[in-house]
Order: C-alpha cells, then sequence, then structure tokens
C-alpha cells in the first residue's frame, strides 16, 4: 500500500536523520585528529583534512608518548572503576532494602537520593575543595572516588530498585522458610539473579564517573589524580600559545574508545537500565 | 480469649518481623547514605556558614564577619542575573530543542524494525561521550581556522562564531543539545512503548488524524515519562558548565551560574562570596524543580520508584 | 556476627582501596629527596635537561607541567599552596602573581645569601623588582620577556613607514610610529596588525602597555591592597581605548580578533596570500620563524626570513615612548617545602647564566641577566640588533601593576574592555574604574 511505503521512506529518513546526528561529531572529532599539526596552525578548515595536510598516526603517537596524558588515562581508569565498584555494591545493599524491606525512613532515603541527583555539583567544590585539604585528600584518587561515589549512588539505587522489583522474590521467600536468615536468602538466591542488573549499574555508574569534569578540575592538581577530561582542557601541545586541536582530538578519540566499547557490547544492558524505573508511573 | 492470645501473638510476631526489618534495611542503606551526605550534607552546611563572611584564601587573615553583605552584593549586582538569564535560556532552548528532536528519535526508533542495534548503538555514543569532548568537537567545527561549519553554511569563512553572544551561545547550546538528545530520546522511547497499541487504534478506527491520535491519546499517556525527562533534563541544564569551560571560557557573556560561581571559589579563592553564591545556585535549583513540579503536578517518587 | 564479618569486610576493602591509591599516586625514589618544580610548558625540553644538570646526589628534581594560560597556572599552583602543599618545592610562577603569592605567604623568603646573588646588579631591573615583595626577595629571576613589534619589512616599505636604526624605531613622517600610523599603514596596505585580545592575561598586557605608553596607569599606590587608587579613568585610559577601538574597527584586524593569543597571529606574517602583519608579540618569534623556514605557516625560504623585521613597541601617542610590556619567569620556593635548603641550591642552579643562555638559545626566552646577553653563544644565535632591542625593551618597559590583588584588577579589566568591539573610547576607561573600585571593595562581583 501506498501508505506503508511512505512509512517505510519516512523511517529509513528518520533512520538517516538519526545516524547522521550521533556519528557526525564523532566523525568529525576523528577526522580531526588527522590533521597534521602543522597544518593546524596555520588553519584547515574542512571536515577532511585538506590535501596534503594529513598526519597519519602522528597525532596518536605524540599523545601517547605524552606522559601527562598516559597518567591521565591511568588515572580515570582506575578512579573510574574504583568508584563504580563501590559505589554500586553500597547501592545493592540500598537498593535491596528499599525494593525488599519495609522500614521506617525509606522514602527518606529516597528523597536524599533524589535530591542529591539533583545537586548542583560546582555549589560542593568550594567547601568540598576547603575539607579536602585540611583531611590531604586534595589530589588523590580517594579525594575523587568518595564525591564520584557520592553522585553516581542514586542513579545507582534507582537503577537497581527497579532490577530488583522484577526479581521473583518468592524464591527468597521459599529459602526463608526453608530456615535461612534474610541475609542468606539475600546472598545466596537474590545475588545471583540481581547481578545483571548490577552490571548494568555499574556501566551507568563508570560514564558518570568517566565523564566528570567539576571534580576533576577542581579537586586535583598535577597528574598524581587528575582525570582525562580535566587532563585534555589543559593540554599542552609543543607550541604554549595554541591549543594542539589536532592532539586534543586525537586524545579524545583515545578517550572514547573504552566508552564506545562499552556501547557495542553492552547497548541493550545500557538502554534497559537508563530507561528502567525512569517511567513506571 | 483463645482468639485474643492468638491475635496478640501474630502482632508479636509482627512487631519482632517489623523491628528486624527495620534495623536491617537501616543497616543496608547506612553506607550509601552515609557516602551521599559526606558529599552533600557536610559542605552545603559549611557553604552556609562561609557564606556570611568576607574570606579570600589568599588573604586568611582579613577574614570578617559580613551577615547577609554577600547575598545582598550578588543579587544587586547585574553579573549575577544576567548569568541567572543566560543559563535559564540555555536551559530552556535546549530542553525544548531535546524535547522535540528527540521525540521524533523515539517516535522512529519505536516504529523501526531493522538496524535496530544500530540505532541504539550510535544513540548510545553520544550519550556516552564526555562532555568535555563533544564541547570540543564542537568548538573545533565551528572554529574558523579549522572549522567545518562556517563552510557547509556557506558563510564568510571570517565569521568568528565565538566573537559573538549569540552565536557562541548557539555553539554552546548545539553541543550540548547533541550531546543529551539521545538520552531524552530514550526516555521518551519507553514512554512510547507504554501506549496502548489498541487505543491508538481505537482512535484510528474512530476516525482520529494522525495528529489528533498524537494529541488526544499518545501523549496524555505518556505524560509522566515527558515529565520525568523534562524534569532531570531541565536540572541537568540549569547546571550546565563543561562546555562552557572548554568552549568559551565565559568569554563574550557566555557564563551560567555554575561557571560564576566556579568562578568565584575556584579562581578567585573567594570563599566567602563563592559559597554564598553556591548556596544562591542551590536554591535556584530547588526552584526550579519546584516550578517543575508543581506545574506538572508529577509525584516524582512515584513516576520513579512506584513505592 | 554476620554484621561485625560484613562490616570488617566493608572495611578491609575500603583500607586496602586507599591504601592502594596512595601508594601508587605516592611514587618511588632512589634514596635522593625529589624535589618536585611546577614548570610553565615555554621550554619544557629545555628544563627538563636543567632540571638533570641541577640535581645532586642529594636530591633529583623532578618536573611537574602547569597549564598554558597564566592564570591556569596561577590557579593550579595557588590551590596547591593554599591546602599547604609540601611537595610544592620549586615553581615557576609569573611575576604579575609573586606580590599576591607573597603576601598570602607562599613563598618562601630568600635567605641572605641567595637574595644577594637572585638580584644583583647583573639583573635587569624590570625583573629584579618583580622578585620583590614588601622589601624582602621572594623569588629568583629566571628569564625576562617583552614584546616587540614584529612586521614584513616589505610591509612596511610599502606603507612608507621607515625604520631607524638609532633608535630601533619604525618611523612614520620623522616621528616614532603610532598605533594609529601601524593600523593605517597595515590597513592600507592588504596587511593586518596582530595583538592579543582574547578574554585573558594577555589583552592586559596590551592594554597596561597601551595605558603605559600614554604616560598614565591602571591603578597606583598597589602597596595599599584593596585601597590602591584606580588611575585608568585618565587621558592615558582614554588614548588606549581609542587604539583598542580603532583597531576593532578597522579592515587591519584579524578577524579572531576577539579570541586571538600569542598564537593566533602567528599565521598571518607568512599568509599564503596577502602582504603578512605587523605583530606585537613576545621575544620567542624570532626562534619560532627560524625553525619554520619552508614549513606551512613560516617563511617559503631564508630570504622570506630576512622579510622579518623588528622593532621597539608602537607607541600610543605621539611624543611620548613607548612601554613595552615587562613579562617572563620567577622561580620561587614554596613556603610548605620540606627541603627548602636543597629547593634555594636548585633555584639558583635554574636561574644562573648558563641556564639563562640555555633557554634563550633553545627556546627563545631571554635572559634576566646581562652577563647572559653578553655571552658568546647568544650572540651566534640571534642578531645583534635584535638583542640590543630586547635588552632595551626590558629596561625600558613598564610592569604590570604589583598587587597582591593583581588577579582582581586583572578580571576586572578583562571584563569591562573585551571584546574589543566593544570598546568606546568615552565610556570604557571609566566603567573599568568604576567597576575596578567597587570590586577590590568586595561591591561587586568579577
Amino acid at each position: 500500500m501506498a501508505k506503508t511505503a511512505w512509512q517505510r521512506i519516512g523511517l529509513v529518513l528518520g533512520l538517516l536523520v538519526i545516524l547522521v546526528w550521533c556519528l557526525l561529531p564523532v566523525a568529525w572529532i576523528i577526522s580531526l585528529s588527522f590533521k597534521s599539526a602543522a597544518s593546524i596552525t596555520v588553519g584547515n578548515p574542512g571536515f577532511f583534512p585538506a590535501k596534503g595536510t594529513g598526519a597519519g598516526w602522528d597525532n596518536y603517537k605524540q599523545v601517547w608518548d605524552n606522559e601527562q596524558f598516559r597518567h591521565a588515562i591511568w588515572n580515570s581508569i582506575g578512579i573510574s572503576l574504583i568508584a563504580t565498584a563501590l559505589s554500586v555494591a553500597l547501592a545493592t545493599l540500598a537498593a535491596y532494602a528499599i525494593a525488599r524491606l519495609d522500614f521506617k525512613g525509606k522514602r527518606l532515603v529516597l528523597s536524599v537520593a533524589l535530591a542529591i541527583a539533583m545537586f548542583p555539583v560546582v555549589s560542593l567544590v568550594g567547601p568540598l575543595f576547603d575539607l579536602w585539604r585540611a583531611v590531604h585528600l586534595y589530589d588523590t584518587w580517594p579525594g575523587l572516588i568518595i564525591p564520584y561515589m557520592s553522585f553516581t549512588l542514586p542513579l545507582a539505587i534507582w537503577t537497581l530498585s527497579a532490577f530488583f522489583r522484577e526479581i521473583p522474590w518468592e524464591m527468597e521467600q521459599a529459602a526463608q522458610v526453608d530456615g535461612a536468615t534474610s541475609w542468606q536468602a539475600f546472598r545466596k538466591v537474590i545475588v545471583p539473579l540481581a547481578a545483571p542488573g548490577v552490571f548494568t549499574a555499574a556501566i551507568l555508574t563508570f560514564f558518570f564517573a568517566w565523564n566528570d569534569f567539576v571534580f576533576g578540575i577542581s579537586l586535583t592538581s598535577t597528574e598524581r589524580a587528575r582525570p582525562i577530561p580535566a587532563s585534555l582542557s589543559f593540554f599542552v601541545g609543543a607550541d604554549p600559545f595554541n591549543r594542539p586541536v589536532s592532539l586534543i582530538a586525537a586524545g579524545a578519540v583515545i578517550a572514547t574508545i573504552p566508552i564506545v566499547l562499552i556501547v557495542l557490547l553492552f547497548q541493550r544492558k545500557i538502554v534497559a537500565g537508563l530507561t528502567s524505573g525512569a517511567v513506571k508511573g | 480469649m483463645t482468639a485474643t492470645a492468638g491475635a496478640r501473638k501474630t502482632r508479636a510476631a509482627v512487631s519482632d518481623r517489623t523491628k528486624a526489618e527495620n534495623s536491617l534495611g537501616r543497616k543496608l542503606v547506612a553506607p550509601a547514605v552515609i557516602i551521599m551526605l559526606i558529599v552533600t550534607a557536610f559542605p552545603m552546611i559549611r557553604a552556609l556558614w562561609l557564606s556570611v563572611y568576607d574570606y579570600t584564601l589568599t588573604a586568611p587573615d582579613d577574614k570578617k564577619f559580613v551577615g547577609l553583605g554577600n547575598y545582598a552584593t550578588a543579587l544587586s549586582d547585574s553579573l549575577f542575573w544576567r548569568d541567572t538569564g543566560v543559563t535559564v535560556l540555555i536551559m530552556v532552548v535546549t530542553v525544548g530543542v531535546e524535547l522535540v528532536v528527540g521525540f521524533v528519535f523515539a517516535m522512529v526508533m519505536h516504529r523501526l524494525v531493522f538496524a535496530r542495534g544500530v540505532v541504539r548503538t550510535s544513540i548510545l555514543i553520544p550519550y556516552g561521550i564526555i562532555t568535555v569532548i563533544s564541547g570540543f568537537a564542537w568548538q573545533f567545527a565551528f572554529s574558523q581556522t579549522n572549522g567545518f561549519v562556517s563552510g557547509w553554511l556557506h558563510m564568510s569563512p571570517t565569521f568568528n562564531w565565538f566573537g559573538h553572544t549569540w552565536s557562541a551561545l548557539l555553539a554552546i547550546m548545539v553541543s550540548e543539545i547533541w550531546k543529551t538528545t539521545p538520552f531524552m530520546s530514550l526516555l521518551l522511547l519507553a514512554g512510547l512503548a507504554q501506549v496502548s497499541e489498541d487505543m491508538v487504534e481505537a482512535a484510528k478506527v474512530d476516525g482520529a488524524t494522525w495528529w489528533q491520535r498524537l494529541y488526544k491519546v499518545i501523549l496524555p499517556n505518556m505524560r509522566a515519562a515527558i515529565m520525568v525527562a523534562v524534569l532531570f533534563r531541565a536540572l541537568d541544564a540549569y547546571r550546565i558548565f563543561d562546555n562552557i569551560f572548554v568552549m568559551t571560557n565565559g568569554a563574550q557573556n557566555t557564563e551560567s551560574v555554575s561557571f560564576l560561581t566556579y568562578r568565584q571559589v575556584i579562581e578567585q579563592f573567594s570563599l566567602g562570596m563563592g559559597s554564598a553564591l553556591s548556596v544562591l545556585l542551590f536554591l535556584s535549583v530547588m526552584l526550579v524543580a519546584y516550578i517543575l513540579v508543581k506545574a506538572f503536578r508529577v509525584d516524582l517518587a512515584q513516576a520513579r520508584q512506584e513505592v | 556476627m554476620t554484621r561485625a564479618r560484613r562490616g570488617r569486610a566493608v572495611a578491609a576493602v575500603g583500607a586496602a582501596v586507599l591504601a592502594g591509591t596512595t601508594l601508587a599516586a605516592c611514587g618511588s625514589s632512589d634514596g635522593r629527596a625529589t624535589l618536585n618544580v611546577y614548570i610553565n610548558p615555554d621550554a619544557q625540553a629545555t628544563m627538563a635537561k636543567l632540571a638533570d644538570q641541577c640535581s645532586t646526589d642529594k636530591y633529583k628534581l623532578e618536573i611537574q607541567l602547569l597549564p598554558s594560560s597564566a592564570s591556569d597556572q596561577r590557579t593550579q599552583l595557588a590551590r596547591r599552596l593554599a591546602a599547604r602543599d609540601s611537595s610544592t618545592d620549586l615553581m615557576s610562577i609569573d611575576p604579575v602573581f609573586v606580590a599576591e603569592f607573597a603576601s598570602a605567604g607562599w613563598l618562601a623568603t630568600l635567605p641572605e645569601e641567595y637574595a644577594s646573588k637572585a638580584v644583583d646588579d647583573d639583573v635587569l631591573k624590570g625583573p629584579a623588582e618583580s622578585a620583590q615583595w614588601d622589601g624582602k626577595v621572594v623569588a629568583f629571576p629566571q628569564w625576562a620577556n617583552t614584546q616587540v613589534t614584529w612586521y614584513r619589512k616589505s610591509l612596511a616599505e610599502k606603507a612608507g613607514l621607515t625604520y631607524d636604526d638609532a633608535t630601533q624605531t619604525l618611523m612614520k613622517d620623522g616621528s616614532p610610529a603610532t598605533w594609529d600610523d601601524i593600523i593605517k599603514a597595515a590597513a592600507d596596505n592588504g596587511g593586518t596588525v596582530g595583538v592579543q585580545a582574547n578574554k585573558y592575561e594577555g589583552y592586559v598586557v596590551w592594554i597596561n602597555a597601551l595605558v603605559m605608553g600614554a604616560g598614565g596607569d591602571i591603578v597606583s599606590d598597589t602597596e595599599a591592597g584593596t585601597d590602591a587608587k584606580v588611575d585608568i579613568d585618565s587621558d592615558a585610559g582614554k588614548a588606549a581605548a581609542q587604539v583598542v577601538q580603532t583597531l576593532a574597527d578597522s579592515k587591519a584586524a584579524q578577524p579572531d580578533l576577539s579570541v586571538s593569543n600569542e598564537g593566533t597571529s602567528l599565521g598571518q606574517m607568512y599568509p599564503s596570500g596577502g602582504a603578512g602583519e605587523f605583530m606585537v608579540n613576545w621575544t620567542f618569534v624570532y626562534k619560532n620563524y627560524e625553525g619554520l623556514i619552508g614549513q606551512p605557516g613560516g617563511p617559503a625560504n631564508k630570504a622570506a626570513f630576512q622579510d622579518l623585521g623588528w622593532a621597539r613597541y608602537p607607541a600610543t601617542v605621539s611624543g611620548e615612548e613607548s612601554k613595552p610590556p615587562i613579562g617572563g619567569i620567577d622561580i620561587g620556593v614554596g613556603a610548605y617545602s620540606k627541603h627548602k635548603d636543597y629547593a634555594m641550591a636548585a633555584a639558583q642552579c635554574l636561574t644562573n647564566t648558563d641556564a639563562e643562555v640555555a633557554m634563550a638559545t633553545e627556546a627563545g626566552l631571554m635572559p634576566a641577566r646581562t652577563s647572559a646577553y653578553n655571552s658568546p653563544e647568544l650572540k651566534k644565535a640571534f642578531p645583534a640588533s635584535l638583542l640590543e632591542l630586547f635588552q632595551n625593551s626590558v629596561d625600558t618597559g613598564g610592569l604590570r601593576p604589583q598587587s597582591a590583588y593583581y588577579s582582581k584588577i586583572s578580571s576586572a579589566i578583562q571584563s569591562r574592555w573585551h571584546p574589543p568591539s566593544s570598546v568606546s573610547e568615552s565610556s570604557t576607561p571609566g566603567n573599568s574604574a568604576s567597576f575596578l573600585k567597587d570590586v577590590l571593595e568586595g561591591k561587586a562581583l568579577l
């Protein structure tokens, strides 16, 4: 029928728009990372490197040889992973309690989590900076891990409690009838069932930690703890006066690789995690 | 008698269970709550305390009590209101555009029967990409010396996008919209999935046009999803900072309230004034949340948690 | 029991994580003390070499890189020092922030034995002044920067500007060329004028030089801190605003004027088409183009490089000698360093004549010491006339205000003078003066 044909064309067009929208800037930053640094100084407009101004892998080599950048990658990976692990562990406990147990203060916990998710991060960095320098957490890994945990916990708790509601809890009750304590029932029966949800929460938490900028620039000052986003924004090339555009682009591509890998492998889980609990009204 | 005893017994058992649950529940949430509060409640209280002092880190000996002086200065300063205006503008425009584009994307994805994996993967890339990188990508794209936007739009190659307030704001908003529309569209997609196909079909049978079906059936039925998406994105947009930092560093009057606060605290080391601004920023976010929740009459906890 | 076990397990994981990260972050050493040197990125390779040379069997210097803009460098250092960080042993510090750092007590005062050498007669006047605060020597001048007019000789010739050898000045009809003359010369002959006018410290460098070149200053009586006298609403301030306004309105302005920095106008000297430019910029420019001969963005060949001219900074008003900007780097010792004695010795080593010669010949960063200017290496690396011009400019240039509140002063000026196209001779100096007063009194947000 004509109508379905039109719908089909519309869908294909829509699909193309979505793909261009999402991938064009990514293609652009990749293309930029292959423009030679010298041609950037002179000006090298256009989407693709102008003829004869391709840099091959030079920018990547230079970025990789840059000790600051390697430190930043290491910091980002380490800090994000630790923050993710700790945050998800705590969130699992909390989400279990929220999904399963009836206790006073449950609503309060949810409200606190919501309030924190809305918190303007910038309004905390001042006092936090002051506090961190007093307790010597300034410019250290734990100094970033702790705030990352605080701000990823709400998301992790929501995602997880939404997952936990889907779990067939009769099995837990069955275990309890068989004489297991609440805690044992939780550990032996529920944890394996909940693992996929935990995994999804972990991915979203990791994204947050990997993306953070405000804490990264405010609570660090050297490569000792400075994560990638902050490092990229301070990136200094051979020419101290010009932002090394093509090197930053190469660094950005490298910093995006983990994200792309995670997305490729776990897209289904991420979508489920993002939307679960968000729209069950 | 036996009945009463039995009831008492049950009540005792129930209250024992309740007690145990209460205690276990609290123990399970305690670590998470403590971590969340360390980084928020304490600094916020400290900010309240510092905000009544004139206190600069570079001249710690000059610290003096000024009462509400910092608030008075900030609230009577045109800079604060200009930055608030810029922030609100960014919030309204970006969320508005994201809502429309996100809805279109959601419709496409909803109807799509092929290439779903590809679409899902591509739509998650902007979502997952670092905001700073999105800022860089668009800054370079709009740059007159190395970007492509001017060329594609057939504009003068010497037009400096970051030389004027409006064009610089536009560039910032483009980077924000690009990165966050996918999130919006995924939330809306989940909302669309909740709209029952039967109702849409029934409306069709009743002779409703496409627009009527959209306005009378689909949108009202995904109200909760839209509200949650708008609320979260709006609060996020109100806190905009990263893109501005890398793209203009606040030049050309493109500064947001977050950026203003950051500069006072971290660059000027004015902990007193910076703390006052922090409190004001916090209150304004609360105000935005309050207005949205009131306007949409959404019980957020309910929408999110079905408690 | 279970509760206790769980508690312990969580605590153990937490402790392990914290311990692991602290250790990982700490780094190791070979028995020698490690002194951190925070450097600005102008001469990374040379500084790394010097750091090696200045290390001894007692201590090792380790380079830590700061961001590229002066204000970012200040922020990073100040945050560490405000946190009483004991690992900030040595630091490159822009002279304009010495006053602020010293008055906050973040810089160790030099003991007499070092102080006498750090600012002895060998050191030029501007740099020597910049390293002192409140009657004490608080830093070692390492190199002194200044700006001159870089230009294409062919462009100047076409525009009828002549070079006077004795005063090393570009002349227009027999008197030193003013900014207006140069802007007009560029505009009428297909050239451009390169300046630094992004919203950053470099813009204040320009504004300050313009104001001082007209015989005024931005603020005076800076020892009074927040009670300093604000002078920018004056004839000199108006003359400066007039120059900015003229350039912004002229077709000689480069299209990226409002975001221009020291690097953006480099490419306009040898553009693929066009006459080139007049550019005020720091001393590194000579080495920069010398290294770019035959490469994109540089002179096509030796002959084109010979077309690069240099002259004294342009005059703001006719009849008043220009006051070239002074910049550079001082080396400070952190007040909370655990190894102040080592750090002092290392700082002295990083700023001796040999070190300054290396900085100049390898990175084009000019010395703060006369003896370094006179060294055979420098004479070989730079044309004699250029050395003379640099030395003269530093000696007769104008420092930016030395105030503990300099960063506020600078930000206030940037806020009211940016973008250049908004500057108006009639209103900008007055506006910026009243704003600056309010800022210093804490009555306005910055």
